[in-house]
């Protein structure tokens, strides 16, 4: 019989067969494969089996059975092996994505990975995903961030973008961490604003997707009987999937994924994949909070560390406070009291020698070089305290105004009026009391000396960009610039000044804390100090 | 005419304040020890103690604290060669503080001060 198909002959030649196309060239000289994959459903076949069965070939009853059995079981193994396929690179993309996420411990990048895997092409290709966590506290869950298009419009230029860049997972994920995250939790910010739900209402969808610790599909949204039309409203569609987070038991926070651009239909089988990513998720979640939270306790083990420091350094500088203290007392003890004697006896014989006595004058001199050596002393002593401020945060003006009080009799004797004017609204200064009281009451005595005359001092208290100026003006004689250069060198004497440490030590003193001190000369007459202190902790 | 305890373990500075203070008209005592001043303290009645702090192997301060809780109301000045004790809190108890100097004018001044807040006439 002359066949129309060529199923009976070994080998056949290009033009005898038009289903055999490019590429299927070897099909021509094997007959096995060439029967099996395309004469099995030539039509000519078909037309060569009716004719056999017009010959009254009993195999060709049977042989049509045989045939769509053979192709009902083809289709199945395709469309198993279509599933297969389809998994196998689901897998290879969890796998790919769990790794990423198992080595992660930024919280950031985590929620990065995990936000694109769910809404890009390449990963689950949802429109949308909005991801609630739970607070500290574990009462309430809340919005945490949200990805994805706001309208067709940006949905049409991302994907656009997107599709043109041709990036992978990982490069998308760390694009979006880079310029995406930050943007992306402000565009969604009055959505996530609006889904904090708490930990104890059981009978909200998310706490019951967390408890039953399944994924919820929920259709038909705005007509569900069983959930609050609020948050479909909130939302804004009707069919939304709702993903608990649940690492070791513990509610890590509930992913929300739609398709709010296209509509198209969470399947069971998006259901599924996702379920198998919110593992991975959850725990990489789950451990990027406790490295953050772990992160935040070595901050604060490191800055509980530094002033542990601080306060041994403090121990160490009171040890040699102390130690000062110990020498300083020694030398006040065993100068100041033969001083006392010596000074104190001669005054006692200036009052009762006569007038002419010739021996007075002698008297006078021991009287006066007491005088000075008991001054020297006490300058001495004052800066050795001054060696070791305390520092504190204090009321200027509370300074200035105590100090005044103290003054007083001194103001009054020499016949000076004393004006203060103080700013009412300055910050607290970190000084040492005692030093910055003893700087003011310097200066101010030696602004008295200044005017022999009585005059008029003006105290003032005043903001001065970060810092605090007090300012002590005088109508004395204006001091010479040796005068001024006396500041910086002890015991510089002046006939202005004297001899002394005075204005030099609460230069130092000053200086040492971060702080200044400058004198001006007014042209006209008088002298401006300034004393320049930080309200910062940063000084010294 | 009040009458003063001077508490001191320098037997020359007790001799000038009690040539100083007499002038001044005051009748004056002195001691050189606590347990001399508590004696003393024990055996007369004063108007006020000028007391230094730093006694042989005895604290000035431990002799204020004693005063303060025996005898209430018996004002008492620290006349000392340390500044840095008035900045001290258990100099605080004390009614006035005097660093020590060759000129006696400001611890003449302060008994003057304390004795009238006291109201005892000199």
């Amino acid at each position: 019989m002359d066949w129309e198909c060529c199923w009976s002959r070994d080998e056949i030649a290009p033009e005898e067969c038009p289903y055999i196309g490019e590429g299927e060239e070897d099909l021509y000289g094997s007959q096995r494969r060439r029967v099996v994959e395309k004469c099995i459903e030539c039509p000519r076949f078909k037309n060569d089996l009716t004719r056999l069965k017009g010959a009254g070939d009993p195999l060709a009853d049977v042989l049509p059975f045989i045939l769509t059995e053979y192709l009902e079981q083809k289709a199945q193994m395709g469309s198993m092996l279509g599933f297969l396929n389809s998994r196998t690179s689901e897998i290879k993309f969890l796998r790919e994505v769990s790794l990423v996420l198992q080595t992660s411990i930024d919280l950031d990048e985590v929620l990065s990975i995990a936000m694109t895997a769910i809404t890009a092409g390449k990963g689950f290709g949802m429109n949308r995903a909005l991801l609630l966590m739970t607070d500290k506290e574990r009462r309430n869950i809340r919005g945490y961030l949200g990805v994805g298009p706001k309208d067709y419009e940006e949905a049409w230029r991302t994907w656009d973008d997107i599709g043109r860049r041709n990036f992978t997972l990982k490069e998308l994920a760390k694009n979006f961490q880079k310029t995406g995250l930050n943007s992306e939790k402000e565009k969604f910010h009055d959505i996530l604003g609006q889904l904090t739900v708490p930990l104890a209402d059981h009978g909200h969808i998310f706490n019951r997707a967390l408890h039953g610790k399944k994924p919820i599909l929920v259709e038909n949204a705005l007509n569900n009987p069983d959930l609050d039309r609020g948050l479909a409203r909130i939302l804004g569609v009707d069919c939304f999937l709702v993903m608990p987070l649940i690492s070791r038991n513990r509610r890590i926070g509930v992913i929300i994924a739609d398709n709010c651009i296209t509509h198209k239909p969470i399947t069971l089988q998006d259901m599924q994949s996702l379920e198998t990513f919110a593992f991975p998720v959850a725990f990489a979640l789950e451990r990027a909070s406790l490295y953050e939270r772990l992160q935040e306790e070595v901050a604060k083990q490191k800055a509980a560390n530094l002033k542990l420091r601080e306060q041994q350094e403090l121990i160490a500088k009171m040890e040699k406070m102390a130690l000062v203290g110990k020498i300083t007392s020694s030398i006040a003890h065993s100068i100041r009291n033969p001083l006392m004697v010596i000074g104190g006896f001669a005054r006692t014989l200036l009052k009762g020698s006569a007038e002419n006595d010739e021996k007075r004058s002698y008297l006078e001199s021991i009287v006066r070089e007491t005088r000075q050596l008991e001054d020297v002393l006490s300058e001495v002593l004052d800066y050795s305290e001054s060696l070791f401020p305390v520092m504190d945060f204090w009321d200027l003006n509370e300074l200035i105004t105590t100090s005044l009080v103290d003054l007083a009799g001194t103001l009054e004797q020499s016949g000076t009026i004393c004006l203060s004017e103080l700013s009412p609204e300055l910050p607290m200064v970190r000084i040492d009391y005692k030093q910055i009281s003893y700087c003011l009451k310097t200066i101010i005595s030696t602004a008295l000396a200044s005017m022999e005359q009585g005059g008029e001092l003006r105290v003032e208290s005043l903001l001065d960009g970060d810092g605090v100026l007090l300012r002590i003006s005088d109508s004395g004689n204006s001091l010479s610039e040796k005068a001024q250069e006396a500041l910086t060198a002890p015991f510089f004497q002046t006939q202005e000044m004297g001899a002394g440490v005075g204005l030099s030590l609460c230069k130092t003193i000053l200086e040492r804390q971060g702080n200044s001190l400058s004198i001006v000369g007014r042209a006209g007459g008088g002298n401006v100090y300034s004393i320049r202190l930080l309200t910062r902790k940063e000084n010294l | 005419m009040a009458k003063l305890l001077i508490v001191d373990d320098e037997a020359n500075i007790r001799l000038l304040y009690a040539q100083e203070l007499s002038d001044e008209g005051y009748e004056v005592v002195t001691a050189s020890s606590a347990l001399e001043a508590v004696e003393k303290l024990e055996g007369s009645s004063f108007d006020l103690v000028v007391l230094d702090i730093k006694l042989k192997n005895e604290s000035g301060i431990e002799l204020l604290q004693r005063i303060v809780k025996d005898r209430h109301g018996l004002p008492v000045i620290l006349c000392t060669a340390f500044s840095c004790y008035k900045d001290d809190f258990s100099a605080w108890l004390a009614d006035g503080y005097v660093v020590k100097s060759s000129d006696m004018q400001e611890l003449k001044d302060e008994i003057k001060r304390v004795l009238a807040k006291k109201q005892i006439k000199v």
